[in-house]
């Protein structure tokens, strides 16, 4: 209340003062009369009747200006913020003379109830329904409301608690930051919300088992998720997020994973064993053998390489398919990562007599791959070469730039080709021509692998193939300059959802 | 450098020293037969314990570190090397060398704290050697 004392001290001073000055000027008038003017009574008393009309008059006019400024000035300030378009210029405070102190407090304080009418966020504690305060604040579930620009403008007391968080922390933060959430498949939330947005007028979807990253010790959530979409909410509420936590049920069923672990474990321990004996007998008596002992020792060496192959699909199979399967992409030299793999190739190719022919051209940009995930993806497709090649004794391995600007990689053979009927099926899981499965072994693991690999990289695989005349595989990859100018577009709420790889809040599918 | 003898393999000047800690013999042997024919002097430890305390000695440049082990697991074993408290002034490089699969987490984590990260099944004894040989450059 200081400054409204203070206001109506400027306001005393100011009558007082224009008080005093009418008073004195008629006064002075009389006075001036008396000792100098003699004009005769009658014509005084006219005159001084107009003076102490007039000078009112003035006085009045000039002390409804200065008097009302301050309520001018919240008047000003009211309209400037009310919808619809009568445009008013907000109030210039510091051209105020008068009360300007209370005035810019209680303009500072419409301006706020002004914001929190747009934005009930920053009133949920406050939220004048006491009913859905009650519920939503002892609803035993996190629940999150987020605007058209992915803010957090409520969160309840559980989803606070659920993220270790409060909820004033959570209010105003993008809800990618908050929630860095991996989906089991291409249907994620983010692909939701661009497919409904401006579509639906409202719009609902529930996910199950999707994961919540979260960045330090804690372990792990995993909850189902359910969305409520509704267009132009006034308010500016667009999505509502529920969260059930099933993280108990769910890692259970993850021990299935760790299950797997053991069994490669195990797999991997006689594979060790293996290739060391073979190394070992290589290196001493392998010169003394007779070459077709030799032929023998480089086979035995070939399929225990290709086991060790097939024992990563598996595992990386189990990996995609549980969706924790992450790749660091880093600027990598590509002709080195193709030779090494041909060159990883090459024996198993070698006692099928089959030569690899590698062409690299002499352009190519650095790409953006990750080594290990990537090198899987090109020795899985000459594995399948080889596999396939029947009689013919030559596979070709081609690195170009496409017209696109990619960096494509293509592995042809001269084998027995492929249907055309089955091509569409080639990259499903465990797929192979029925026709095909007494002749040939493998478990189809190898091409669905390697789209999920490629396809996280961005790129795209493909295969041309005619029934006798062989088939070609190709996949592209990202030059590392297109990738990191893609980093550096994306909004700051894309940089942290991709933060710890590509496909967080994403599908393995999708970047 | 010394270049007045002919360094025929990368036993010159001093003799490296590995400590092998691995509870499958069979491995142990390899690694051992091959590092030797590279010049290193190879030490053995079949469990946790033992093996960490063999590393809190110090006496050895190398540590070959299997995280399935008895008593102790690798990842204990390699929190206590870590651990200034309970070991200061490790010089050694450690490097895991494993057939188990884990978590992304897990692995980054252990990567962290390491100096080298093997899976057995995917190298051969040879290539083991080099990868030691490659360190011994590095450091």
């Amino acid at each position: 209340m200081d400054n409204f004392e203070q206001l109506r001290n400027q306001v005393r001073r100011y009558l007082f003062v224009m008080l005093l000055l009418n008073n004195v000027l008629i006064i002075e008038a009389w006075w001036a009369n008396v000792n100098y003017f003699h004009i005769n009574d009658t014509i005084f008393l006219i005159v001084i009747s107009a003076l102490g009309l007039g000078l009112p008059i003035v006085f009045a006019l000039a002390t409804a200006g200065y008097v009302l400024q301050p309520l001018k000035a919240l008047w000003q300030a009211i309209v400037h913020i009310a919808p619809g378009d009568r445009p008013v210029a907000a109030p210039k405070l510091e051209e105020l003379r008068v009360g300007r102190e209370l005035v810019t407090n209680l303009c500072r304080q419409i301006y706020q109830m002004a914001t929190q009418a747009e934005h009930p966020s920053d009133s949920a504690q406050g939220a004048t329904d006491t009913h859905a305060r009650f519920i939503m604040n002892n609803l035993p579930l996190p629940v999150f409301v987020v605007d058209a620009n992915q803010t957090i403008v409520f969160a309840n007391e559980h989803a606070a608690e659920y993220l270790g968080n409060t909820t004033a922390d959570l209010i105003g933060t993008n809800v990618y930051s908050m929630l860095d959430m991996s989906f089991p498949s291409t249907n994620t939330y983010d692909t939701w919300l661009a497919g409904v947005r401006g579509k639906n007028a409202t719009a609902t979807s529930y996910w199950e088992r999707v994961r919540l990253n979260i960045a330090d010790k804690r372990p792990e959530r995993l909850f189902d998720l359910a969305a409520y979409y509704n267009q132009g909410n006034v308010a500016g509420l667009e999505t509502m997020l529920v969260l059930f936590d099933h993280t108990e049920e769910y890692s259970q069923d993850d021990q299935a994973v760790s299950f797997m672990a053991l069994a490669v474990h195990e797999l991997r321990t006689p594979l060790t064993l293996l290739r060391g004996y073979i190394e070992v007998f290589e290196d001493e008596v392998s010169e003394q053998l007779p070459p077709d002992l030799q032929d023998f020792m480089s086979k035995m060496q070939a399929s225990a390489e290709q086991l060790t192959i097939f024992v990563n699909n598996i595992l990386n199979v189990a990996r995609v398919d549980d969706d924790q399967m992450t790749l660091q992409l880093h600027e990598e030299n590509w002709p080195t990562i193709v030779r090494r793999a041909v060159d990883t190739m090459s024996l198993r190719a070698t006692v099928r007599g089959i030569t690899l022919e590698t062409t690299i051209a002499d352009n190519l940009p650095t790409v953006g791959v990750d080594r290990v995930g990537i090198q899987e993806v090109i020795n899985n497709l000459i594995d399948n070469a080889i596999k396939y090649s029947g009689n013919s004794k030559k596979i070709a391995i081609d690195v170009s730039l496409n017209k696109e600007g990619l960096v494509e990689t293509t592995v042809r053979d001269w084998g027995m080709g492929i249907p055309t009927s089955i091509v569409p099926n080639l990259f499903s899981k465990f797929y192979r021509d029925h026709r095909n499965r007494a002749q040939i072994g493998g478990t189809g693991l190898g091409l669905y692998l390697s789209k999920a690999i490629v396809a996280a990289h961005g790129g795209n695989i493909w295969v041309r193939s005619k029934e006798g005349e062989g088939s070609t595989f190709g996949f592209t990859v990202l030059p590392y300059v297109q990738l990191a100018d893609e980093r550096k577009q994306a909004t700051n709420q894309e940089i942290t959802r991709s933060a710890h790889g590509w496909i967080k809040n994403h599908s393995l599918y999708r970047r | 450098m010394n270049d007045d003898a002919p360094t025929p393999t990368s036993n010159q000047a001093q003799t490296k020293t590995v400590l092998c800690i691995e509870d499958e013999h069979f491995i142990s042997e390899l690694y051992q037969r091959a590092l030797s024919r590279a010049g290193y002097e190879v030490t053995v430890e079949v469990d946790g314990k033992k093996g960490l305390e063999a590393a809190q000695s110090d006496k050895f440049d190398i540590i070959l570190l299997d995280l399935m082990i008895p008593t102790l697991t690798g990842i204990d074993v390699l929190r206590d090397l870590r651990d200034a408290t309970k070991t200061p002034h490790l010089h050694s490089k450690i490097i895991i060398t494993t057939n188990l699969e884990q978590r992304e987490e897990v692995r980054a984590d252990i990567e962290k704290q390491a100096d080298g990260y093997l899976v057995k099944a995917e190298i051969t004894p040879h290539e083991l050697v080099e990868f030691l040989d490659q360190l011994q450059i590095a450091a």
